[in-house]
């Protein structure tokens, strides 16, 4: 007895101030430490001896907290034979664990009042010890909060200012903020009420119970995480120096902690909810059943260990998820060194196995339901991947349209509505309506769809994962005992695949309707732009001359007004080249009109040129001839070949000339005789397609000087009907237009001596140079 | 004369040196008011050529993006996706019906486009070759009177004995037609460049008023189309920053996922 009381006050500071490490190292023995109702002693007991007949018993209860309420009234009534009805566990269970061979009746009476006395004591220091435990939770949590607080806020804000910038350091605080968040929210709660009073248990219980679903899901990611925070912050120890600076600000931010590093102030709340269940039960502990609150007490423990269960288990799914979702990017060289005669084996097994699946030998092993929730998410992946890059698309053309400065032209038009309002209207909306709208368009569907492609990754990868231990586990699957290694691929196979049942769906739903919310807003987005449009296009649009005019009308008018334009400019058009690309043609001297006709006779008049200087012949066969002469090719190269000397007929006399001087001899260029020989640049025709129209022809300003010709009948014709002219063969006519109304040249327009008018063919007519201009009849 | 040496119709072609005449061809005020007619005509040529082709490369642009939003819905609705649920077949059809309408309608707005302000660019445009070509033969025309008047003045300036009388009149008797022919083209060049100038008013005022009347009645009918679509399949009336806050829950939900990857 001495012993156990003496123990007491030992074990006390034990009890309420566990260090954090032991207690978040051994959750798992607080909790049967706490769910046994055990005495000081009993911990002991099970401190040494883990397999201790209670520690397993209450295992159970701590499964079913009916059990254990099942179990309490057989504790109490093994205690109750010894201490009467008011149960005191100390006491208790010292005496039945004590030597309980005592007999006498002295002695018994003595432990009876002794007992009273120490019934009273020990209930004193229960009470007390039950203040001190919720003291030391309140306490922690206040000092915790506050830790964490320095390293988000003081530390962070020092390592911010640090250059060059940390790279990750946000990774470092990620979800350290909703751990605070539902910290601070607990302190609040309980400072509603001060912890001495009695009901504050009561208080307690329920700010925590009221939490816990808020307090999992923060510490859960927050756990999940960990991982990450561990490994940015290895990644500054990596350096040296920044290492250093770090500590110094750590030590500097908090001195009155003995921190040496960003993980000790990071790992608390690791630590910290693992401690809860502890602390809990250290209340409970200290707490009579019949406390009113004592119930609510224990469920709040419970409450506290399950919550730690499956933050646990949500870690392990995340590990396992984590492992295989990432796309790994390996260099050559990495796979290489990765292949070992394992994963050889590995690989060639699954191949094989998928080898025997296609061929048939082997029946796959077949689930509906994960495969139809692949073949969902395979063709929705497809279809965001489609998406994006039209949307991608549709993207680029906008842009590019946004690059076509049509408002930037300077038709000197400026006191003209109709190009002022095009140029306002441009503007509008070059600078700020489709601009808006283009960004709208990556705000509200790009990015998030970007965003979609990025998260297809992880589920993409686990597929493929889970088809790989699909095949590991179908080939050890009929094996009645597996050994270790084939346990553990079972085991990954069953959670990669319970962890895709259970969460694609939830993804491929997710996914879908965010689509279809991005269709609706691109849908609402095109209103919009229609809108704002039409609203510009409509204000300018009243202000132009035509506007009274209905739409068929306006497009009467208006594709007609730019038919009617372009006749004109056709018009004018044909005006400049017919008058000023005429060349200048000298008048003949008599002897020339003399040589003319008898070249032409002779050799036709495609035939001839005229010399463009006085040309002194330096070599045998070479003629001397004026500047001006007219001559005849009869060779475009001397014998040798040689294209440069040009055998000519200068009217008798023959031999070479060079040809450099020689220049095409041009007859009138309005009205080519027609003659059967004359060949037609096609580049003529092309242009004169419209000429025929009379009024396009008016050429005031012709002052050209023409040869003396005179087209002639070649042969007689006569007309078929009353559009064709009769003439006889050497009858003098007035070609009127070398063409007929279709612009074909094989009629032509002309009028006869008579002064009939009609068409005749035109290689029916021929031209002869003429001494005296007949009147009437010279071109 | 200062013409030939910044214009770009400059003639590299003229094979021997030219003798300055004395007596003066062209008055000062004339070449000037030529010169400021063609430059003036330079000038419209490069503008209504650059519109020409921001014009076609805009409408190119134009139908290309209409393009790209039909195949936006045609490529949904062609996905297995739409088979998985009706009311989301539903939105796709919608959708699809509601792009090829507004792309029909782009498809006639690029057609009268094309019609009233492209084709008409490009004919106008294309009567610039000849103007040029009628300038540079006036400038070769006026080289030819120069030649032949110095050379007029230099036997006027000789004695005049038999044979130098006799090739002063021959001198005399080849300049007339060329003098003719250059006043005849300076003459009509000057009448005709400022009314071609004058032309493009009336010319492309037609073509401004049928580029903004062809969009106020694609947009009119735009913003049919697509209110009714908006009606149909999204969630009416909400700002961007909801959207935003609505897409960006989503998103996270789907981060939260064991099986999302996220970094």
């Amino acid at each position: 007895m001495l012993i156990t009381n003496m123990e007491v006050p030992w074990k006390l500071p034990h009890i309420i101030l566990p260090k954090p490490a032991s207690s978040s190292m051994r959750p798992q023995g607080a909790v049967r430490r706490g769910a046994i109702k055990s005495t000081l002693k009993e911990e002991l007991q099970e401190k040494s001896d883990g397999s201790s007949e209670k520690g397993d018993e209450v295992g159970e209860e701590k499964l079913s907290p009916e059990e254990e309420s099942a179990s309490e009234p057989v504790n109490l009534e093994v205690i109750g034979t010894n201490t009467g009805p008011t149960m005191f566990r100390l006491p208790s269970q010292d005496s039945l664990s004590g030597e309980n061979t005592v007999s006498e009746e002295m002695l018994a009476e003595e432990a009876r009042k002794k007992s009273k006395e120490e019934e009273a004591a020990a209930k004193e220091r229960a009470a007390q010890r039950q203040q001190l435990a919720i003291e030391e939770l309140v306490q922690s949590e206040r000092n915790y909060l506050r830790m964490l607080q320095i390293c988000s806020v003081d530390i962070r804000s020092s390592l911010q200012q640090l250059q060059p910038p940390l790279a990750n350091l946000d990774r470092l605080f990620l979800y350290i903020e909703d751990v605070m968040e539902v910290s601070s929210r607990l302190l609040s709660l309980l400072d509603r009420r001060p912890s001495g009073e009695p009901q504050f248990l009561q208080t307690l219980c329920d700010s925590f119970l009221s939490l816990s679903s808020d307090i999992e899901a923060a510490y859960k990611e927050y756990l999940a995480y960990y991982n990450q925070i561990s490994i940015v912050e290895n990644s500054y120890k990596q350096k040296e120096a920044l290492w250093n600076e770090i500590v110094r600000i750590i030590k500097a931010s908090a001195p009155e902690v003995n921190a040496s590093s960003l993980s000790f102030f990071l790992v608390m709340p690791v630590q910290r909810i693992a401690r809860y269940p502890l602390l809990l039960q250290t209340i409970q502990k200290h707490t009579d059943t019949s406390h009113p609150a004592f119930k609510l007490l224990e469920k709040t423990a419970l409450t506290s260990i399950a919550l730690n269960c499956r933050i646990n288990e949500y870690k392990r799914f995340r590990e396992v998820a984590d492992k295989y979702k990432k796309t790994e990017t390996l260099t050559i060289k990495d796979k290489i060194n990765r292949l070992n005669p394992h994963s050889i084996a590995k690989k060639t097994a699954r191949f094989s196995q998928q080898l025997k699946h296609e061929t048939g030998i082997k029946p796959k092993l077949v689930d509906e339901e994960f495969d139809a929730f692949e073949g969902f998410f395979n063709i929705l992946e497809h279809g965001i991947l489609v998406l994006l890059e039209n949307v991608e698309t549709y993207l680029l053309h906008l842009q590019r349209f946004l690059d076509c400065r049509t408002e930037e032209f300077d038709l000197d038009m400026d006191g003209e509505k109709s190009p002022i309002c095009y140029k306002e209207i441009t503007t509008a909306l070059r600078q700020w309506i489709l601009p808006t709208f283009e960004k709208r368009m990556r705000t509200l569907i790009h990015k998030p769809l970007c965003a979609l492609r990025d998260l297809l990754v992880g589920p993409r990868n686990l597929i493929r994962k889970r088809l790989d231990k699909l095949l590991d586990f179908e080939m050890i699957e009929s094996k009645s005992t597996l050994s270790y290694d084939e346990q553990a691929v079972a085991n990954t196979y069953r959670t990669i695949n319970t962890l895709l049942l259970n969460e694609l769906p939830r993804f491929n739903g997710l996914a879908l309707q965010m689509i279809w919310s991005m269709l609706g807003t691109f849908s609402c987005m095109h209103k919009d732009l229609a809108a704002d449009m039409e609203q510009l296009f409509q204000s300018f649009a009243q202000q132009l001359p035509h506007s009274h005019l209905h739409p068929s009308a306006f497009w009467e008018w208006a594709e007609s007004a730019v038919l009617e334009s372009a006749k004109k400019l056709q018009t004018v058009c044909q005006n400049v080249e017919d008058t000023l690309n005429a060349p200048v043609v000298q008048p003949l001297s008599p002897s020339s009109q003399r040589r003319l006709k008898q070249l032409t006779d002779k050799h036709g008049s495609g035939k001839i040129y005229q010399v463009a200087s006085t040309v002194v012949g330096s070599r045998d066969l070479d003629l001397n001839l004026a500047r001006g002469e007219l001559v005849a090719i009869l060779s475009e190269a001397d014998t040798r070949g040689d294209k440069r000397r040009w055998l000519v007929d200068a009217g008798g006399r023959r031999g070479y000339a060079p040809s450099s001087k020689l220049i095409r001899y041009h007859q009138a260029m309005e009205d080519p005789p027609p003659s059967p020989h004359l060949i037609v640049p096609l580049d003529v025709t092309g242009k004169r397609r419209h000429s025929y129209t009379p009024e396009s022809q008016p050429m005031p300003m012709r002052v050209v000087r023409q040869p003396y010709f005179q087209v002639i009948a070649a042969y007689d014709f006569t007309a078929r009907g009353n559009h064709e002219v009769s003439l006889r063969v050497g009858e003098p006519v007035c070609v009127l237009e070398p063409y007929d109304k279709r612009g074909n040249r094989e009629w032509s327009l002309v009028e006869a001596i008579s002064g009939q008018r009609g068409y005749v063919p035109s290689n029916y007519l021929s031209m002869k140079p003429v001494e005296a201009r007949p009147p009437g009849f010279v071109f | 004369m200062s013409v030939t040496s910044h214009h770009s119709f400059c003639l590299s072609r003229i094979p021997f040196k030219i003798g300055q005449p004395k007596k003066q061809i062209v008055s000062k005020t004339v070449e000037r008011d030529f010169e400021r007619e063609y430059e003036k005509l330079q000038k419209l040529e490069d503008q209504t050529k650059k519109l020409h082709k921001d014009m076609k490369k805009s409408t190119d642009a134009d139908l290309a993006m209409s393009k790209a939003a039909v195949k936006i819905s045609a490529d949904l609705l062609s996905n297995p996706l739409c088979e998985q649920d009706q009311a989301f077949l539903d939105s796709i059809t919608a959708l699809d019906t509601a792009m090829k309408r507004m792309d029909a309608f782009n498809q006639e707005k690029v057609n009268q486009i094309q019609k009233t302000v492209i084709d008409p660019l490009k004919k106008y445009s294309g009567v610039f070759p000849s103007l040029n070509m009628a300038v540079k033969r006036r400038e070769q025309a006026l080289q030819d009177y120069k030649r032949l008047q110095s050379k007029v003045e230099k036997y006027e300036e000789k004695e005049k004995n038999g044979p130098a009388m006799v090739k002063l009149h021959q001198a005399k008797e080849e300049l007339r037609p060329v003098k003719e022919d250059f006043e005849a083209k300076n003459q009509q060049l000057l009448d005709e460049m400022p009314k071609f100038y004058q032309s493009r008013i009336d010319y492309f005022q037609p073509s401004f008023e049928a580029l903004i009347r062809a969009q106020v009645v694609y947009f009119t009918e735009m913003y049919k189309i697509f209110s009714e679509l908006t009606d149909q399949i999204d969630q009416g009336g909400l700002t961007d920053e909801q959207r935003q806050r609505e897409t960006e829950a989503k998103l996270t939900e789907l981060r939260a996922l064991s099986i999302v990857a996220d970094d």
